[in-house]
């Protein structure tokens, strides 16, 4: 008995010894690959010092729809420089959430995204001064505006976006409404009844069976309201994505003018008899349930929509177009355009990490191999002025560049939005607007009051 | 005696440790950062006392909103998941050809993720219910998801749907776990089907009640998955819950700071409520 409970002793001691070193075990290597990253990442030499010239570097970006054309771009460029190896992560929603979740977590990514000031302000701490690259005396006018602070160039654009209302030609052709015709809101304005009166009536049954209205409306999408729709009214108040970062407050001189915008979208859509409806109607019930099937004429959206509508229906695709979203008496011919995010490196990368990032980011941006990549395998408009012969190839793209070239743009204000205001704040309020929860008037006090409380709370930080 | 208590210890020394780590320790951490005006990126951290409590509740309408909606939701959804779990747990125990096949379909919703499923059913809801209103013309089944009260019942149909098999089995096993001979006893002393319910199935599985009743409120208040993929706190917030609205401070207005103290402040509201249903319900108990 004696000896049966001295050997029992002896299992339960040596069990739970090998659980603690395992324990142990797997914190103490925890902490061994900690001190890796961090390695890597303050210090100048990477972990094998005898294979001096390899570096890996991370590369951590938001924009799903080029994820896998990236990554074909990466292993080329790593075919060609074999000492660099590149880790690609591609995002997409949530990625400002994911961002500060790697940077705390220590696993820190030599190439990350900003968006406009508001995040070069938060992350400004991060970012490598780029100035010195070939890069920055090609970038197109404006393009640079967002993430230049006391003239020193923070991040490389990723490409040029315009929106307005995207539309079918083929629909308003085929209902005689004269497309050139439209000016101004009022011209607009008249097309769209035109247009309207004629799928009621039935008269384009035959050739777009499953048209059922002129616009789709995604009021759930907050980002498309609160910003998009927005900034019509906002970029000519003020001005630039810089000078809506540091407004303390806002007028919303023309939020008369945006409310019509609203309206218009909001009366020919298919829940135009329930405009409640509308806040449940999503992006892709827009896009590829909406435009890209024929299911409506016209939506706000921009040349991003381009290869989603191609992957639905080609014929289609072929036929969209870009109208200015014509704010009444203000500015009725531009569209609104912009970089959607920006190519930063982490300051405090290795040495050698930071030159390969920048080498990577040039050789992607401005090598010949490079700029085919961008227009043709990303579809992006370039940011950039010496892309000679390199023409955007789908008709979206096009359509922003024809109205760059006029000179008919107006910038994308809604970068400097305070955090959390378009969406949460002025996004929410149109839905409540449509629900008929709350009229206009009180909508558009209670975003300038909250505009005042949010703006306040980020000269605090 | 003293051997006994080292090897106490050491048994309690693995999970001790890391409930340390994961659990106590973030605690602390995370009533500390409720003090701070943190950001959640900058390396700027400063104090700033009470000022995060104080403007939860004097200038966060938004907060209150959520708080009362998770009640609702709570108290809603604790009652119908209990209430049909119970039902199906009678009704799985009854000795019936296809009990353990029931038993197992109710099981599988539990299996599928919360995203997963809030996606799915936001389908059913925006599209499915849709195509119903639109060939029947039923109005019942127009425009879900785009007002709150559908939101709020949206919400409530997928969490229920997924958590009742739960609760069932939870039932089950304290249905089961009640010996024959009571019943036997009890028809001998001539009590019928309801009174045998009443006076002898019920006392007893009070235990499995305290359990199911725990288990669900805690779980209904911490609901996040469902909701953001469901309704993502639309219509204009309407169907916002507490965990979103914490969410939402913290990535998406970048107050990391009020966000933790929220989160301090729902800890609290949370282990009250458990605690006191978890005292109220214990005294129910009958010891066999």
């Amino acid at each position: 008995m004696k000896k049966n409970y001295g050997f029992k002793m002896f299992t339960v001691i040596a069990l739970v010894m090998a659980m603690l070193v395992s324990i142990v075990g797997c914190s103490s290597s925890q902490n061994d690959t900690k001190k890796d990253d961090k390695e890597n990442v303050s210090n100048e030499q990477p972990k094998d010092s005898n294979k001096k010239s390899d570096v890996t570097i991370e590369l951590f970006q938001f924009k799903l729809e080029i994820a896998k054309a990236l990554d074909e771009a990466v292993a080329e460029y790593m075919e060609e420089n074999p000492n660099v190896k590149i880790n690609v992560q591609s995002i997409g929603e949530g990625y400002s959430v994911q961002l500060k979740a790697k940077m705390q977590s220590g696993k820190e990514p030599t190439i990350f995204n900003v968006g406009g000031p508001s995040d070069v302000n938060d992350w400004s701490y991060k970012l490598e001064d780029l100035s010195d690259q070939p890069w920055v005396q090609h970038a197109a006018v404006g393009t640079l505006g967002g993430v230049t602070i006391d003239d020193k160039v923070y991040g490389l654009p990723y490409s040029v976006e315009g929106y307005g209302f995207v539309y079918n030609k083929a629909m308003f052709e085929a209902a005689d409404v004269d497309v050139s015709a439209i000016k101004d809101f009022a011209t607009l304005e008249a097309a769209v009844k035109e247009l309207d009166g004629k799928i009621k009536s039935g008269e384009l049954k035959e050739q777009f069976p499953d048209l059922e209205a002129v616009f789709e409306l995604p009021a759930k999408e907050t980002w498309l309201t609160g910003q998009h729709t927005t900034n019509i009214a906002l970029s000519p108040e003020l001005g630039s994505a810089l000078n809506a970062f540091n407004a303390k407050k806002i007028d919303y001189k023309y939020s008369d003018q945006l409310k019509k915008i609203v309206d218009l979208q909001a009366n020919y859509s298919s829940d135009a008899d329930n405009k409640q409806k509308l806040c449940a109607v999503d992006n892709t019930t827009s896009v590829e349930n909406g435009i890209a099937i024929g299911r409506v004429a016209m939506v706000q959206q921009g040349n991003w929509i381009y290869p989603s509508v191609n992957n639905v229906d080609q014929e289609i695709a072929q036929q969209l177009d870009i109208l200015p979203i014509p704010l009444e008496g203000v500015i009725e011919d531009s569209i609104p355009i912009g970089v959607p995010m920006y190519w930063t490196v982490n300051v405090d990368a290795s040495d050698e990490q930071k030159k390969a990032a920048k080498d990577f980011l040039n050789w992607l941006y401005q090598s010949e191999k490079g700029k085919e990549i961008i227009v043709n395998e990303f579809f992006f408009i370039p940011p950039f002025t010496n892309y000679e012969g390199l023409e955007a190839k789908d008709c979206l793209s096009r359509a922003v560049q024809r109205y760059t070239n006029e000179e008919k743009t107006m910038p994308w204000v809604f970068m400097g939005y305070p955090s959390g205001w378009c969406m949460d704040i002025m996004g929410t309020s149109i839905q409540k607007y449509l629900a008929g929860v709350q009229d206009w008037d009180e909508a558009i006090e209670y975003c300038k009051e909250q505009w005042e409380e949010l703006a306040k709370d980020n000269a605090e930080n | 005696m003293k051997k006994s208590k080292k090897i106490f210890w050491l048994f309690l020394a693995p999970s001790g440790i890391s409930f340390l780590l994961v659990v106590i320790i973030p605690m602390f951490l995370g009533i500390y950062y409720s003090f701070t005006d943190w950001n959640g990126i900058s390396e700027k951290i400063n104090f700033v006392g009470f000022t995060n409590y104080i403007k939860i509740f004097t200038k966060d309408p938004g907060f209150r909103d959520a708080f009362i909606f998770t009640v609702k939701y709570v108290v809603v959804e604790v009652i119908i998941v209990n209430v049909a779990g119970f039902l199906l747990a009678l009704l799985v125990t009854k000795k019936l050809r296809v009990s353990n096949f029931l038993k197992s379909t109710f099981f599988l919703p539990n299996l599928v993720g919360g995203l997963l499923l809030g996606f799915i059913w936001q389908f059913i809801f925006t599209k499915g219910f849709e195509s119903i209103a639109d060939n029947l013309g039923w109005a019942f089944f127009d425009g879900w998801l785009s007002t709150p009260q559908t939101g709020f019942w949206g919400l409530i149909i997928v969490c229920s749907w997924q958590s009742i098999g739960y609760m069932m089995l939870i039932y089950v096993a304290g249905l089961q776990s009640i010996p024959q001979d009571v019943w036997e006893a009890g028809s001998i002393d001539g009590a019928t089907g309801f009174k045998k319910f009443r006076y002898i199935t019920l006392p007893l599985i009070v235990p499995a009640i305290t359990i199911g009743i725990f288990m669900n409120i805690s779980g209904a208040f911490k609901v996040f998955d469902q909701n953001l993929a469901l309704t993502n706190g639309g219509p204009h917030n309407s169907t916002q819950m507490l965990t979103l609205n914490l969410y939402n401070t913290a990535y998406t207005y970048n107050e990391l700071g009020v966000a933790q103290a929220k989160a301090i402040i729902f800890l609290v509201i949370v282990g009250i409520i458990t605690f006191t249903q978890l005292y109220f319900t214990k005294k129910k108990e009958v010891e066999m």
